[in-house]
């Protein structure tokens, strides 16, 4: 397979390839570039905040609003996403036993797509909070930013579309005729799984930002209360499609988490069957949840009861995860090698931020937490806890399959540390900062506050700590791509040598696997 | 024990706690939905960026908010550009302000004294500051 | 061992038990004021403080569980010297999940 810094190719070899590792690797490194792009807006956030009512850092208002809107739109669209399909595009055709992808050129216009996007998002620069919300966004946002913003989602929507596409196609049509499909690991069932629910959430948005333009243009009047629109509306199309694309975010993530913990616990799988089922209900069910997002606009009691119920029917889905994972490392010979770290950590977080899931799911509790630190602190967990542990568990699992060469396990050993310790201490603060009732998106707070400067300084310290592990892994990815020790590719992770890595399917000597 | 037991097993007491937590809040939210008949109105009005309020007896008020204590007051929330949120923190009061729509907050306050009022909503350059006080005095009569 | 978890379980219970019985109290001490209207706060922070209670207590099961897992089953724990059951397979980890005999 490509062994990029073992045999060097120019890079317009790399740009203008269709294969499908070409495409991964441009995928997966702009989603990383892009990751630390946005890490650095939050880091200036932290700090920012870290000195209430001094305008250190960011020096107005708007500079932070705008600032706080790319991050989230960057971390969301330009590093989750498509990382997801980076991998997806490594690893699915393999598991399905496939050359490539079923289209390999309108998987590269899906990669292509992504830089364009980026480039509206961030040369716009946005002021609308990444949910956009009208009737500000349509009244009161200033263009040409917001209107950048829209016509980059717009972009980065059908991107992830067309990917999409072209992951059901392979998994369903271009599968090998002797894997049945139940047998198909379950990454490519995460895979398959998010790419079925993008197909039917992403449309809605792709509507909703249609409506959010014209709107802007003052040609229609859908979300604009003055000329007879409604709010509500766009808040409950916005839902529709982002509940579920909280889905579309962890799935891949869990999936990996499927393709790491059998192969360091030396162990089969606890069961196939409970993940693909898990991943199906939580594919169907993520769709019945939106509205607790939106418990607090003026919904009836009946309403709310209705997506609480929708919202708490997915915990059982969750848990059947955890549970697996759990009980395929019971009885194991565990090698923790730095992505068996971050898959457990991923484990441990991914149950806090569930717990705090169920709180928030809880009606009367809204009224504590929806808008406050506690969501932010919330969806934080969850994105970095879980989503980001498990990409960057992820990262270090392919590392040597992609350059020939291993990583340095004392880095890794010290992201591992600072990542978990930082985000533990950030994203638990939070939570208590919404306790305290500080609303998210403000730029400054009163100073006399203590409780607020206290928790505030506490969660800034812990992404300085977060940040600071990173530079541990863009060093260990630079330096050890370079200069790293040439990795055993029959088995880069010392696991006995009988351990089959997915990656060297098309090695000749293998016949059997997927 | 069977492969699929312990996994169903596992998955009942999931579903034990979860529907705990549902009907507990069911209970709960049913409590305090609902708004006793004698509460004094009072309409909220947001915009960009402060909080303006009329009492029932034609009173008005900016940023600063009159009560007394003991009384059941219920909040009109109206919202005049674009969707912000009226928070009192203290007295966990919380519901939205949505442009062309009418929503309902109630509470009573049970201490005296001088309680912070915020936006909850990003509404804009000014939503930090969308601050107010609510000052609850002690009944008089 | 039996025993040990028995108690265990037994103290969870009581514990989460005691803490209700305190919250209720608490509640019924606010509820004497003036007139008859319900304590808003009061009713909802209580509602928190039970739902952090339970997830606490199923936190505390699931973490435990997970930092014995990862003592007990760590390749470097003595008891861990010799090659499990799976590891004589081909490829132990994809194909044949449910033949593993487990």
């Amino acid at each position: 397979m490509v062994l990029e810094l073992r045999k060097p190719r120019p890079v317009w070899q790399i740009m203008f390839s269709t294969h499908h590792t070409d495409v991964a690797l441009l995928y997966t490194i702009t989603g990383v570039a892009f990751l630390f792009m946005a890490g650095v807006l939050a880091l200036m956030i932290r700090t920012h905040l870290f000195f209430p009512g001094q305008g250190v850092l960011i020096p107005d208002p708007a500079t932070f609003n705008r600032i706080f809107t790319v991050h989230g739109l960057t971390m969301l669209f330009l590093f989750a996403l498509p990382f997801a399909a980076g991998i997806g595009n490594y690893l699915v055709p393999i598991m399905v036993r496939y050359k490539d992808m079923a289209y390999p050129k309108l998987n590269a216009v899906a990669f292509w797509m992504n830089p364009v996007g980026g480039a509206l998002l961030w040369l716009g620069f946005s002021d609308t909070s990444w949910v956009s919300y009208a009737p500000y966004s349509v009244i009161r946002a200033p263009g040409p930013a917001a209107d950048m913003m829209i016509f980059g989602l717009k972009i980065l929507g059908i991107s992830s579309i067309l990917s999409s596409i072209n992951f059901v196609v392979t998994i369903l049509k271009c599968k090998h005729p002797d894997l049945p499909l139940r047998q198909v690991p379950l990454f490519a069932w995460s895979i398959l799984t998010v790419s079925l629910m993008t197909l039917v959430a992403m449309p809605t948005y792709a509507a909703s930002l249609i409506m959010l333009l014209t709107d802007r243009l003052g040609v229609s009047g859908f979300f604009n209360p003055s000329i007879g629109g409604d709010p509500i509306a766009y808040l409950h199309l916005f839902w529709f499609t982002f509940h579920p694309e909280v889905y579309i975010f962890l799935l891949p993530a869990i999936g990996m988490m499927y393709e790491l913990i059998p192969r360091f616990s030396r162990k089969p799988l606890f069961s196939q069957a409970s993940g693909v089922f898990a991943f199906v209900m939580l594919g169907l069910i993520g769709f019945a949840s939106w509205g607790h997002h939106m418990y607090s606009t003026g919904m009836d009691f009946t309403t709310k009861v209705v997506f609480m119920i929708g919202t708490l029917a997915a915990v059982p889905a969750s848990g059947m995860h955890v549970f697996n994972f759990l009980a395929t490392m019971w009885g194991g010979r565990i090698r923790f090698a730095a992505p068996m770290k971050f898959a457990v950590g991923g484990i441990a977080l991914f149950f806090s931020a569930g717990a705090g899931g169920v709180l928030n799911s809880a009606m009367p509790l809204d009224f504590i937490t929806h808008g406050t630190y506690w969501v932010v602190g919330h969806m934080h967990l969850f994105l970095t806890g879980t989503i980001a542990f498990g990409f960057v568990a992820m990262m270090y699992y392919m590392f040597p399959f992609i350059t020939g060469r291993m990583y340095s396990e004392k880095l890794a050993n010290i992201h591992f540390i600072g990542m978990m310790w930082g985000t533990v201490q950030v994203f638990f603060t939070q939570h208590l900062l919404g306790l305290e009732g500080m609303a998210r998106r403000i730029y400054d707070y009163p100073a006399e506050y203590t409780s607020w400067v206290q928790l505030n300084q506490i969660a800034t310290v812990g992404a300085w700590i977060l940040g600071g592990s990173f530079v541990f892994f863009l060093a260990n990815l630079i330096y050890s791509a370079a200069k790293g020790k040439e990795a055993n590719m029959d088995d880069p992770f010392g696991l006995g040598g009988k351990y089959y890595y997915p990656y060297q399917a098309k090695n000749p000597t293998h016949h059997t696997g997927y | 024990m069977g492969h699929d037991t312990v996994e169903w097993v596992f998955v009942a007491i999931v579903i034990a706690i979860l529907v705990y937590v549902g009907v507990d809040s069911w209970i709960v939210q049913k409590a305090v939905e609902e708004i006793p008949a004698d509460a004094e109105t009072i309409k909220v009005t947001g915009q960009q960026w402060f909080w303006s309020f009329e009492h029932e007896d034609g009173t008005q008020e900016k940023i600063e908010l009159h009560l007394i204590k003991g009384h059941a007051y219920k909040f009109e929330i109206y919202a005049k550009d674009v969707m912000h949120s009226f928070n009192i923190p203290d007295y966990v009061v919380f519901e939205d302000a949505v442009p062309g729509h009418v929503n309902h907050a109630w509470f009573s306050p049970d201490q005296a004294g001088k309680f912070p009022i915020q936006c909850r909503e990003y509404c804009g350059i000014g939503h930090y500051q969308m601050r107010g006080t609510l000052v609850v005095e002690e009944n008089k009569s | 061992m039996k025993t040990l978890i028995a108690v265990s379980v037994i103290t969870v219970i009581a514990l989460a038990l005691v803490s209700q019985m305190h919250f209720a109290n608490a509640q019924l001490g606010q509820k004497v004021s003036e007139k008859q209207y319900i304590n808003l706060r009061a009713e909802v922070w209580n509602e928190f403080f039970r739902m952090t209670t339970a997830a606490f207590t199923v936190g505390a099961i699931v973490s435990g569980t997970m930092i014995w897992l990862v003592w007990r089953f760590r390749e470097s724990n003595p008891k861990n010297k010799t090659p499990t059951k799976w590891e004589k397979f081909d490829d132990p980890t994809s194909g044949t999940y449910e033949e593993g005999g487990h």
